[in-house]
């Protein structure tokens, strides 16, 4: 008796916990929604994964003023031109104070023809785990993250770029990402920190 | 590892080495920051001063620096980025090592600084009692030195892609001036200066760049120039550009000589931004009455024919020694090597055995190559020992390697190519006897000492052979010609100059087939021309020496001698009226010009000649 008591307490105590746990996953995800949102360049609330309907979903990290990341623009257009629709992918700019009109502004002083979101809050680049600008993040279509981090090896450190990358993980990722293949080992991008602009 | 994780041990390496470092120079004392240890750092009163001094002449508007290091906010806005790179040494810029022998407007960091940047940034980058912030720095807008005397703009625009590897650009301007002016400065404005890393004036004198341009007057690709010089006429100022560069006019004594149809060369690098980057650049020229009374020399030291780097090679040593034929000021000096370049040194070796360190830098990076002007001059006696000691990496841990995989890379002018070079800007002392040219024994020996390296080196053979004949050493100037001719049978110029040479020898006939030889590989050189028929005029032959003169006059409409000359080889024919015709413009364009006058006098005075 004594024992299947216990046993039974046991067994309560564990389910409760899990119970518990269960509940904090469902509740976490709606206030960080309610709290931490990335935004359209007109202001109002974005969200990159619901509008790509079972598409992977690509996020490039990008600063109006860091010139590693501005060095990427015609690699990252072509990137685009690539995977066209096959692919949702979005230039998510994490600054708190790049305006929409400044980010326009970029936008076409470097030929960029993709859509924008502006990330002030950081949910974005928390969801990517990204570091620096220029980053990435490659999403499958359910939306798991497969890749986060260097769009290719040009840069080893600042002031360090090779005359042209020998690895292409952005590439390589998106293309995991369309064919269930395994995605590149995550690398540490090199540029700006995005944690300067908490 | 996670993303989050390695941002944290990748900012405790970089403060955990700086603090070693400042350790380290501590001799293991106790560390001593620039406050005490418990007090906070503070934007106003501990990092201000550090980025005004060192960061914001290029980190402000319209300057090279990406983003601006002015305020409190930019600094905020950048403060781990800070950390880092300063704790890196890649910001600021500063390749040399401390040495003995101070630099000029050095740009290095102390380790302290380096740590309590590092502190401020641990601390939460607080910003501090308004009271403790410095002014701010001051910068004159516009021309640095002022408005010039004269701006001259690239003819036309260069346009940058929005990528790949980097460009070499070199605009010509032609020089405004129509008569020979001196030169206290030249302020280089690149363009837009955050593309452009670098960029460097070379004076052609004798317009040689032009024949590089594929389309007239648009400039041409090209990380290395030559420019020919057909007198002696060497290199004497470092004029040189990169970001943050204040331009400071040359000492009274030492102004640069404009001529006019001088060429000044303009030679870019620039780095791709994302987007194309159109750029004009622009040269202040400012004008001085004095003309130079000292004259620096640029000596150049190099072993390019040793640069053979077999693939993988991790360590490959080139070094050239050179011993000073006369005593010497050294001004400043200039390392140059391409992108496989690692550590580059030279050292001088005084005659008394003592020896000093004249640069070192042990991470070589081409993107940040400067010319390093010294403190204060540097005497270095007669018999000093120059050596440069330069290791080159060609395997795939140098990042900068331009090939993937390594291939075997010689000496060249490409930017995959290498290169060993170690310019010094020097000012011989001046001796007692005042009609020697002391620079002309430093190139002999300069020339000399590279056939010694390199016996089939053209240029050295012709150098030497320059310096012979304007010392008299008429002989052996012309061996010398003739050893740089069997090296290079067609090249014009040193066809012209031996031609010119067996010439001013008296051996006219020797000379003339050297001076066609000159022409056939260059119909449109003036020497040759000018040479060739002073040579027909010598043996009577008028009517082909006209022909020559004109083809000279045609070439270079201002020069008094060809139209002098012409006309004395018309009035010889007879042909007074054309002559007349030709003095009258040697003297227009030289009032003084004894021959024209002379001869103009004579052909006014002989009645025979009323009807003409």
């Amino acid at each position: 008796m004594h024992r299947s008591s216990l046993t039974s307490q046991h067994l309560l105590s564990i389910f409760l916990s899990l119970a518990a746990a269960a509940l904090l996953l469902l509740v976490l995800p709606c206030s960080l929604a309610a709290q931490k949102t990335a935004l359209h360049l007109d202001g109002t609330p974005a969200d990159p994964f619901l509008a790509a309907s079972g598409k992977p979903v690509v996020l490039i990290f990008l600063r109006t003023d860091c010139p590693i990341s501005n060095r990427y623009a015609p690699l990252l257009q072509q990137i685009s031109s690539r995977y066209g629709a096959k692919v949702a992918l979005w230039l998510v700019y994490p600054s708190r104070t790049s305006s929409a009109e400044k980010i326009r502004q970029h936008e076409h002083d470097y030929g960029y023809k993709l859509p924008a979101l502006r990330d002030p809050q950081h949910a974005l680049v928390t969801q990517a785990q990204v570091q620096v600008t220029p980053e990435a993040a490659v999403f499958d279509a359910n939306h798991r993250l497969l890749y986060h981090g260097r769009i290719d090896d040009l840069y080893q450190d600042s002031g360090r770029a090779r005359p042209a990358a020998t690895t292409h993980e952005l590439d390589d990722a998106i293309r995991a990402a369309l064919s269930g293949k395994t995605p590149p080992p995550n690398a540490p991008g090199v540029g700006c920190y995005i944690a300067d602009l908490e | 590892m996670t993303s989050s994780g390695r941002t944290i041990v990748a900012c405790l390496l970089g403060f955990s080495s700086a603090t070693a470092a400042a350790f380290a120079t501590h001799d293991g004392a106790t560390e001593r920051p620039s406050m005490p240890a418990a007090q906070q750092a503070s934007f106003n009163r501990d990092i201000a001063p550090i980025l005004f001094r060192y960061c914001a002449p290029c980190h402000r508007p319209g300057e090279a620096g990406p983003f601006p290091l002015l305020t409190y906010a930019d600094a905020k806005a950048r403060a781990r980025q800070i950390a880092a790179l300063t704790s890196k040494r890649f910001m600021p810029p500063w390749l040399p090592e401390p040495q003995e022998l101070r630099f000029a407007d050095e740009l290095r960091l102390s380790d302290e600084q380096i740590t309590l940047i590092q502190k401020w940034v641990e601390q939460g980058a607080v910003e501090g009692a308004p009271a403790d912030l410095p002014p701010a720095p001051q910068f004159v807008p516009g021309w640095q030195l002022g408005r010039p005397d004269e701006i001259i703009e690239a003819e036309k625009p260069y346009t940058l892609p929005a990528s790949g590897s980097d460009m070499y650009w070199n605009f010509i301007f032609r020089t405004p001036v129509d008569r020979t002016r001196w030169l206290k400065a030249i302020e280089i404005r690149p363009g837009d200066k955050r593309v452009v890393h670098h960029a460097n004036i070379l004076v052609d004198r004798n317009q040689s760049a032009r024949r590089q341009e594929a389309e007239s007057r648009a400039g041409f690709p090209g990380m290395e120039l030559k420019i020919e010089s057909e007198n002696f006429d060497p290199d004497s100022h470092f004029l040189f550009w990169k970001p943050g560069t204040v331009p400071k006019p040359e000492p009274e004594s030492m102004s640069l000589r404009l001529d006019k149809d001088t060429d000044l060369v303009l030679n870019i690098h620039l780095q791709p931004s994302g987007k194309p980057e159109k750029i004009q650049p622009n040269l202040g020229l400012y004008f001085t009455d004095k003309p130079a009374t000292h004259f620096p020399l640029l000596l150049q030291m190099e072993n390019d024919k040793k640069l053979d780097i077999p693939a993988g090679e991790k360590r490959f040593l080139v070094t050239d020694e050179f011993t000073l034929p006369v005593d010497v000021d050294l001004l400043a000096i200039y390392p140059h090597a391409h992108y496989l370049g690692k550590d580059l040194q030279a050292l001088a070796t005084l005659p008394d055995g003592s020896a000093k360190t004249l640069i070192h830098i042990p991470q070589w990076n081409l993107n940040w190559q400067a010319v390093y002007h010294y403190a204060d001059p540097v005497p270095l006696p007669k018999g000093t020992t120059i050596s440069m000691r330069y290791v080159y990496d060609n395997s795939s841990q140098n990042l900068a390697n331009p090939n993937d995989p390594p291939r075997r890379v010689a000496a060249g002018n490409r930017s995959s190519d290498e290169m060993a070079h170690l310019w010094l800007q020097v000012l011989p002392r001046t001796s007692s006897n005042a009609d020697f040219d002391p620079r002309m024994l430093l190139q002999e020996s300069m020339a000399r000492h590279n056939l010694e390296k390199n016996p089939a080196d053209f240029e050295a053979h012709y150098n030497l052979a320059a310096m012979l004949q304007a010392r008299g050493a008429q002989a052996e100037a012309i061996q010398n010609f003739e050893l740089a001719l069997r090296l290079r049978p067609q090249d014009a110029t040193a066809n012209n100059a031996l031609g010119a040479a067996l010439l001013a020898a008296g051996r006219i006939s020797e000379a003339m087939p050297y001076l066609n030889a000159a022409l056939r590989a260059q119909p449109d050189n003036f020497d040759a021309h000018y040479n060739l028929a002073s040579a027909l005029v010598s043996q009577d032959k008028f009517l082909e020496a006209i022909e020559h003169y004109r083809a000279a006059v045609r070439l270079h409409p201002d020069d008094a001698n060809a139209e002098a000359n012409l006309g004395s080889a018309l009035a010889e024919t007879g042909q007074l009226s054309e002559a007349k015709l030709h003095f009258r413009r040697a003297l227009r364009i030289d009032p003084n010009h004894k021959l024209a006058r002379e001869n103009l006098e004579q052909i006014n005075s002989d009645p025979k000649n009323l009807q003409q």
